[in-house]
């Protein structure tokens, strides 16, 4: 069954793409990731404009955050404090990204410069995953080795020696506000550029540099998540015209259901063996688009997009 | 026959000043009576393309037929030419293109030059080499090649490479064989088009050229509307003339479906 989706121009199958949200939304039930790193890189494959790709996506992340920003509100894992600190950090960043793609694809190199980024970040993310996980699998083996790294607090006292200090009663800190606006902004770009969350570089941060409670470190996530994306689509709708919503309601539905079945497997099945294969995956996903940079392509000549987005 | 007469004189005269004539002008040649299987096709939700067959008489039994799908509108486009910086490829050139039709598509009974010489062709824009005259490059970004030759060169690799994409999109055909143009007893013939899903809105005509011994004896047209419909429709002009009201609604419909599944899947007992 073929479905047209109007803002990409494309007539593409429509099980093919419900398909890619399912494996996407089974693989981010199975780690509790949020999947926009993989889900951009896998339109693109199959044709879908790598701009309208990043911008539907943030679309579609809006839709998935967004319930699970709001469970975690209502159980109060929310530092609205914090989260809306970097906020402001998001909004500045996901504003700065959408007129850097605007540049970029002016000047014809969005997609080389969203390919080198993705192969640098899925290289890095793959990489430390397969490392982690071969680590935790071989201390399975010889539990008498098992030495327990402790979150590093030195990074924390550091930024927390930084200047413009605030209070964060929920996550019980008082620290500096620079670190977590600069990485709100980073994360804002980058979702921009690239339609990802970035959960899997803000929930780290939060609690290893910024030294936030686990918990309280995903909801407040979620819920600057749901508002960095809802600000990058409308960035996005309005300067590229490159979301289409179709396609991100059609990644919706099949993320959603594929969530639910990620998430039953993983209380089955060995942690450290299932990621161990994401990172394979993604080692894989990088290796291709670093292969797209440096093989000859197949067209020398490519169309830009012309004056009025999507056409 | 005293238009055949005037397009010769014409010929000859471009022939010797050695640059187009304009003189000959298809509307004026006997009508071609053509009809299309329909006129209109609607893209909607689950639109993959659409083919329209085309049947008409042949105004001198036994002519040569050409028949040329184009858009009315042509396109102002953007090429981006890659090439290597260090290990990687990027997009190091940019032309501005005008004139390039969006869409092109030639049938003929024979192949075109058997049918008519270069200059009727060039005249009548027919053929890829006769779009190649028609194209205006403008260097917009990159450094311009230092001789006039190689400028040329690299003008015709940049119209390469526009023909590459547009056939892959199936945007760009030319096909000269008596199987893909079924004319039976040189009377009354008949083929089809294929629209591609990569066509868009607009208007498109179809010209049919009919050639005795290389010169211009029948001219037909028909005009092909592609229009979107239904939701197909309005998603694009909204999202293309109230992009602030479309990108608000993409994000409220995000959330309201984010939370009603949310909701389904809670109910249903998996959290």
């Amino acid at each position: 069954m073929e479905i047209y989706l109007p803002i990409a121009g494309i007539s593409i199958n429509f099980f093919l793409i419900i398909g890619i949200g399912g494996l996407v939304g089974f693989l981010s039930g199975l780690f509790g990731v949020g999947g926009g790193f993989l889900l951009t890189p896998l339109m693109m494959m199959i044709g879908i404009p790598p701009a309208v790709a990043a911008a539907s996506d943030s679309n579609q992340i809006v839709a998935a955050a967004s319930s699970g920003a709001f469970a975690h509100w209502r159980l109060g894992n929310v530092d609205f404090k914090m989260g809306l600190v970097i906020l402001a950090g998001g909004l500045t960043g996901g504003t700065i990204g959408v007129q850097l793609v605007k540049i970029l694809r002016a000047i014809g190199n969005f997609e080389f410069v969203m390919k080198v980024v993705y192969v640098i970040m899925l290289g890095l993310v793959g990489g430390a995953m397969f490392m982690e996980s071969l680590r935790t699998i071989r201390r399975s083996r010889n539990p008498e080795t098992c030495v327990l790294a402790p979150p590093e607090p030195k990074l924390a006292k550091l930024f927390a020696k930084l200047p413009l200090k605030m209070h964060f009663t929920r996550s019980g800190l008082h620290t500096s506000a620079i670190f977590p606006f600069s990485i709100g902004t980073t994360v804002g770009i980058m979702a921009a550029l690239l339609g990802v969350g970035g959960g899997f570089i803000m929930v780290p941060a939060m609690i290893y540099v910024i030294g936030m409670p686990t918990i309280v470190a995903i909801g407040t996530d979620l819920f600057q998540i749901v508002l960095t994306s809802a600000n990058v689509t409308l960035q996005q709708a309005i300067v590229n015209k490159t979301v289409d919503l179709l396609l991100a309601l059609i990644l919706l539905a099949g993320s959603t259901i594929g969530a639910q079945f990620g998430a039953l497997a993983g209380k089955r099945l060995r942690g450290e063996q299932i990621r161990i294969l994401l990172a394979i995956i993604v080692l894989i996903l990088a290796a291709k688009l670093f292969l797209d940079l440096i093989l000859t392509p197949e067209d020398l000549v490519s169309l830009a997009p012309a004056k009025g987005g999507g056409h | 026959m005293k238009g055949g007469l005037r397009l010769l004189l014409a010929l000859g005269l471009a022939a010797a000043l050695g640059q187009p004539a304009g003189a000959i002008t298809p509307e004026a040649k006997e009508k071609i009576v053509t009809a299309a299987s329909k006129n209109l096709i609607e893209i909607g939700l689950t639109y993959r393309g659409d083919q329209i067959y085309f049947f008409g008489v042949n105004p001198v039994p036994g002519a040569d037929l050409i028949i040329r799908l184009t858009a009315e509108k042509d396109e102002e486009i953007k090429l981006s030419v890659k090439g290597r910086v260090g290990p990687f490829w990027m997009t190091v050139k940019q032309y501005d293109v005008t004139g390039a039709p969006f869409m092109y598509k030639i049938h003929a009974n024979k192949p075109i030059r058997e049918i008519i010489s270069p200059e009727t062709a060039k005249e009548l824009e027919i053929g890829y080499e006769a779009i190649y005259h028609r194209l205006k490059f403008t260097l917009a970004r990159g450094s311009e090649p230092d001789t006039l030759a190689e400028k040329e060169k690299e003008k015709r690799e940049v119209f390469r490479g526009l023909i590459k994409i547009k056939e892959k999109a199936n945007l760009y055909n030319i096909v000269e064989v008596p199987e893909r143009l079924e004319i039976p007893d040189g009377k009354l013939y008949k083929h089809y088009f294929r629209f591609p899903p990569a066509a868009t809105e607009g208007k498109y005509q179809v010209e049919t050229f009919a050639f005795l011994k290389g010169e211009l004896v029948g001219y037909g047209k028909d005009v092909i509307e592609i229009k979107k419909v239904g939701l197909e429709q309005w998603l694009t002009e909204t999202s293309q003339n109230s992009p602030v009201f479309f990108g608000i609604m993409a994000v409220l419909v995000a959330v309201v479906a984010g939370l009603g599944v949310g909701m389904i899947f809670r109910k249903g007992g998996h959290h």
